[in-house]
């Protein structure tokens, strides 16, 4: 594949980059991410990676754009209010940037489909809202052995960490299994400040990126945390768990199974 | 019916893009954030060039199958009478050009051109041309087929492309509705002639055919195509141009040297490659509708056609308009550009046809003609910057000549071609008669000349150029063909007869008048073509002098006298190029240390060649017979630096300074052409043809002055390749660049 007039135009400032240039570009064009969650972390992380030209990109959800979710979730305009999330993302992504293949998936993750979703991905974005989905994440890229980026944000605090499923700190390393019920309130609870999903779905966009460019240091066995009040980026390194019941010596996760526990009334609930 | 209003040839969304960035490109320009080179760079594929005039400028648009409708050149009148000279002038291309444009009118010139859906997009530079077909395409009795859909079909999908805007050189595409090719398509970088074949339109294809300066009709490269597959074929062509033109040295950039370089049988192979390389990914672009257009613009039962013989295929603006609206009212709908520089009505009914008669003969000019010749000029060196004869001052002549001897226009008709210099703007090659400009040196004074070319055909197949059979001095001419032709035909026996008497040159003297062009009070003289401007032509006069110069180191025996004669000849040869013409021989050496020995072009050592030569010739030195291998070391030199020369006369060899000939060949034709490309497109570019490359090769990079050349070597470092020459070229620059990692 040779890039064309317009595409050259288009990555221009791509292509100038020493680290990407021509060769650079044409991965990401042959690359596929995984976007689970058409939310907050979803949105400007599919906005960016179709903007830099990640030739397909998934994206699951099975909710519609409700007029709460605007506030932050800026893939979602006004005029999308009560249209599925997935189209309404598919429409914004292909706008950005025609050579963009999206792919669409009218559902939410569960033990049972998520295996054949990410498979066919290099990389997933865990953008989801919940814990269970979290941890089932997590646990179905350890499986399939796809690298993928976590994070989570409330009120004015957020946190992400790149995942390389058997080399590095899993989520289940640092939290064997979700917190008790309504433990940790949900965004529709507590609220969060909008711009934080912007910040951290950023950030999750450029660990993609780097990730399927082999570029620099991924965040990976360092849990990066952000306090938007503070202003304030902590790195906490975190070593693996040698007792963690999915990677660690002696698992005692084998296979998938939906995590029971209810965050919140998820039908309100549109982080 | 209001789809007559609609414009024939759609342009694409791309150009009006284009064409609306580009009053920021002449703003920029003009408050100097652009130099001269890079606006020029961008102007010209805009379809704006500078007349010879400075300072003024004329548009070409193009026109599709050369299409046109009534408020198409209701504008175009407008346009040229509020911004131009309101003389409207029609090219063999079927194009139309308004001249004498300021350049900050020209954003006014192009939007409103927009407006009316024209576009000069292309009309310049190394872009797809204007795609044209036969001038009666559609009411014509002998085609197979109306070829203008799809002539205007595949310029639409061409000009999607922005690529289609930045070629090695120019690529001319033709559709000629049958085989005896009244749209030249045989000389075409693109022919396409229109078969049936079992009931199914289709074309056989020819390529990489050319006037110019090396002359060539186009090979067959399929037998035949369906229609619909001329996408795909004027593609891979492109694409193939792409790869291969050579876009290192313009005068060799032409389709016609790839053909050339590789020979037929691999070029066609390549051509197949690229053709089973798009059926297996599909065209790049949207395939737009063919278009009927006999079905919008009708015609009555018997058509009549009206052609409108346009003097230099100039016409003022106003008749333009008028002849819009006669077209309107009795005709088609819509006018035709025709290759012989006049217009064409088409479609009259027969109880009309006198009150298009009177209608015409209302307009300010004849057009009908005295029924002699038509007579089809190059603008010459009048306007022309590459011009060397004045071939309208000559057609003028012509035609004066021929009233004289009363001419009769039921007589069939014979096409007379005037080029003014060997670039064949006046399509010498392919007339029944044909002159190309060149000068000569006669007794020690240029004159005037033109070369004498006739048998050209333009049939399928048969397609062959004229043959050259003399060179007449330029003011006899008129009388020559006066005399040639017999009862309004020309008697080939004859006119060869007279020009194998005129061409003696050797035979004592002619009157002074001969040493002046038609219409020109000065000596003809090539001072003046200075750097920038080409002249084919100039390169024939250098030859003399280097063939002088020979001859005089030859001729026994090899004295002093001799030796000099062949300094003098060798020095003088090139001043040319330079716009000089010295006429004393310490001007001569002067102007020689000047503007070859302190560039470097020749090594220094020559300055004490020409002082000795000085020194015997003012006494001051026995003999100069010792120099004789030093003479022949320069004249050598020059002939080298003349055989280098562009089409901007331009030295393509190295300096003697540095001789690094070795190292040009190590880029192994790795060249990217980036003048013209902007800051940081260029080196993206650039960057994308390294990336190409194995580690350690070599690439060739041409940039503009000014911002180009500052960065892009200077980028190249910084990302750790290295920069082995950044060398000026007179208005570019050429940077070579070793791939590292």
């Amino acid at each position: 594949m040779s890039l064309t007039e317009t595409q050259i135009e288009r990555y221009s400032r791509h292509i100038i980059l020493e680290q990407v240039g021509g060769v650079g570009q044409e991965k990401l064009l042959n690359s596929k991410v995984l976007i689970i969650g058409a939310g907050g972390l979803g949105a400007p992380a599919g906005l960016y990676l179709a903007a830099a030209g990640v030739g397909t990109i998934g994206i699951v959800d099975s909710d519609k754009v409700d007029l709460t979710n605007l506030q932050r979730q800026i893939i979602h305009h006004t005029s999308d209010v009560g249209v599925e999330k997935i189209k309404s993302a598919e429409n914004k992504m292909r706008a950005i940037n025609p050579d963009v293949t999206v792919q669409t998936y009218q559902t939410r993750v569960n033990a049972q489909n998520i295996s054949d979703i990410i498979r066919k991905y290099d990389f997933v974005i865990d953008g989801t809202d919940n814990f269970p989905a979290k941890f089932l994440i997590n646990d179905a890229c350890y499986f399939e052995k796809i690298p993928f980026s976590h994070a989570g944000i409330l009120r004015f605090h957020g946190q992400l960490i790149t995942i390389l499923p058997g080399e590095t700190t899993c989520y289940r390393c640092i939290f064997s299994a979700p917190p008790p019920a309504n433990a940790v309130p949900s965004c529709s609870q507590a609220g969060v400040l909008g711009v934080l999903a912007g910040v951290i779905g950023s950030l999750q966009a450029t660990e993609a990126i780097k990730y399927l460019l082999g570029l620099g240091k991924l965040l990976t066995g360092t849990l990066l945390t952000y306090d938007a009040l503070e202003m304030n980026f902590r790195a906490v390194k975190l070593n693996r768990n040698p007792n963690c019941p999915l990677c660690g010596e002696k698992p005692q996760i084998t296979k998938l199974k939906d995590e029971e526990q209810i965050v919140c009334d998820l039908k309100d609930c549109q982080c | 019916m209001s789809n007559t209003e609609e414009p024939i040839l759609h342009i694409p969304q791309s150009v009006k893009e284009d064409t609306h960035g580009y009053r920021s490109g002449v703003k920029k320009f003009l408050d100097g954030q652009t130099s001269p080179v890079a606006f020029r760079a961008y102007r010209v594929p805009m379809g704006i060039y500078e007349q010879r005039t400075v300072g003024k400028f004329m548009v070409r648009i193009r026109i599709g199958a050369g299409l046109v409708l009534p408020h198409q050149l209701e504008r175009i009148a407008q346009l040229s009478k509020t911004y131009g000279n309101g003389i409207i002038h029609i090219t063999t291309r079927q194009d139309i050009q308004i001249h004498e444009v300021d350049i900050e009118n020209t954003p006014d010139v192009l939007e409103g051109l927009l407006e009316a859906g024209l576009s000069s997009r292309g009309g310049g530079g190394n872009t797809v041309r204007n795609v044209t077909a036969c001038p009666e395409a559609g009411v014509c009795h002998e085609e197979e087929y109306d070829v203008a859909p799809y002539a205007i079909a595949a310029a639409e999908y061409l000009l999607q492309d922005r690529s289609s805007f930045n070629l090695p050189r120019k690529y001319k595409i033709v559709f000629s509705g049958c085989s005896k090719d009244c749209a030249f398509a045989s000389i075409a970088d693109l022919g396409f002639f229109a078969h049936m074949k079992n009931g199914v339109k289709g074309f056989s294809v020819y390529a990489a055919g050319g006037l110019g300066s090396n002359p060539v009709v186009a090979a067959k490269i399929e037998d035949f195509i369906e229609a619909e597959e001329i996408f795909e074929v004027a593609e891979a062509i492109k694409r193939l141009f792409d790869k291969y033109g050579d876009r290192s040295n313009k005068h060799k950039a032409r389709l016609r040297y790839v053909l050339a370089r590789v020979g037929i049988e691999e070029f066609i192979k390549l051509y197949r490659a690229e053709r089973d390389k798009l059926k297996a990914d599909g065209l790049p672009y949207t395939v737009p509708q063919i278009r009927d257009i006999a079905s919008v613009y009708k015609v009555p039962e018997k058509p009549i056609n009206v052609r409108l013989r346009l003097k230099n295929g100039d016409i003022p603006a106003d008749d333009l308009s008028k002849v819009g609206q006669i077209a309107a009212k009795y005709g088609q709908g819509l006018i035709r550009t025709t290759q012989l520089q006049d217009l064409l009505i088409t479609g009259v009914a027969e109880e009309d046809i006198d009150k298009v008669h009177s209608e015409l003969k209302k307009l300010s000019v004849d057009v009908f003609g005295d029924g002699s010749s038509k007579i089809v000029a190059c603008a010459g060196a009048s306007t022309c910057k590459l011009g060397l004869c004045l071939s309208r001052g000559l057609a003028e002549a012509i035609s004066e000549k021929f009233s004289h001897n009363g001419f009769s226009a039921d007589l069939p008709e014979t096409t007379i071609r005037i080029s003014g210099c060997p670039n064949s703007c006046g399509h010498h090659n392919i007339a029944a008669i044909g002159f190309q400009g060149k000068a000569k040196r006669v007794n020690g004074k240029l004159m005037p000349c033109y070369d004498v070319l006739v048998g050209a055909k333009t049939v399928e197949g048969d397609a062959h150029l004229g043959k050259r059979i003399g060179t007449v001095p330029a003011k006899k001419v008129p009388e020559l063909l006066a005399e040639a032709f017999d009862a309004g035909e020309i008697n080939e026996e004859k006119l060869k007869n007279l020009v194998g008497q005129y061409s003696d040159f050797s035979s004592g003297q002619f009157p002074d008048d001969y040493y002046y062009d038609f219409g020109s009070n000065e000596p003809f003289s090539l001072a003046g073509r200075g750097p920038g401007e080409c002249g084919a032509g100039v390169t024939d006069v250098i030859k003399l002098d280097i063939d002088e110069a020979k001859g005089a180191l030859k001729s026994a025996p090899a004295n002093s006298e001799n030796i000099y004669k062949a300094i003098i000849a060798a020095a003088r040869a090139l001043m040319v190029t330079f716009g000089l013409e010295p006429k004393k021989d310490r001007e001569i050496f002067a102007a020689f240390s000047k503007g070859l020995i302190e560039p470097g072009w020749v090594k220094s050592q020559t300055q004490q060649l020409l002082d000795d030569a000085i020194d015997w010739r003012m006494g001051d030195r026995e003999s100069i017979e010792d120099l004789f291998s030093q003479a022949e070391d320069l004249i050598k030199r020059v002939e080298e630096l003349y055989l280098s020369l562009d089409a901007n006369l331009k030295f393509k060899v190295e300096p003697v300074a540095k001789e690094t000939i070795v190292e040009e060949a190590e880029t192994h034709n790795h060249v990217i052409d980036l003048r013209g490309v902007g800051c940081p497109l260029n080196f993206v570019k650039a960057k994308l043809e390294l990336e190409k490359l194995e580690t350690g090769a070599i690439l060739g990079v041409l940039l503009d002055e000014g911002e180009p050349v500052r960065n892009v070597p200077a980028s190249f470092v910084e990302q750790g390749q290295e920069v082995l020459e950044v060398k000026n070229s007179g208005d570019h620059f050429f940077v070579k660049v070793r791939r590292k990692k």
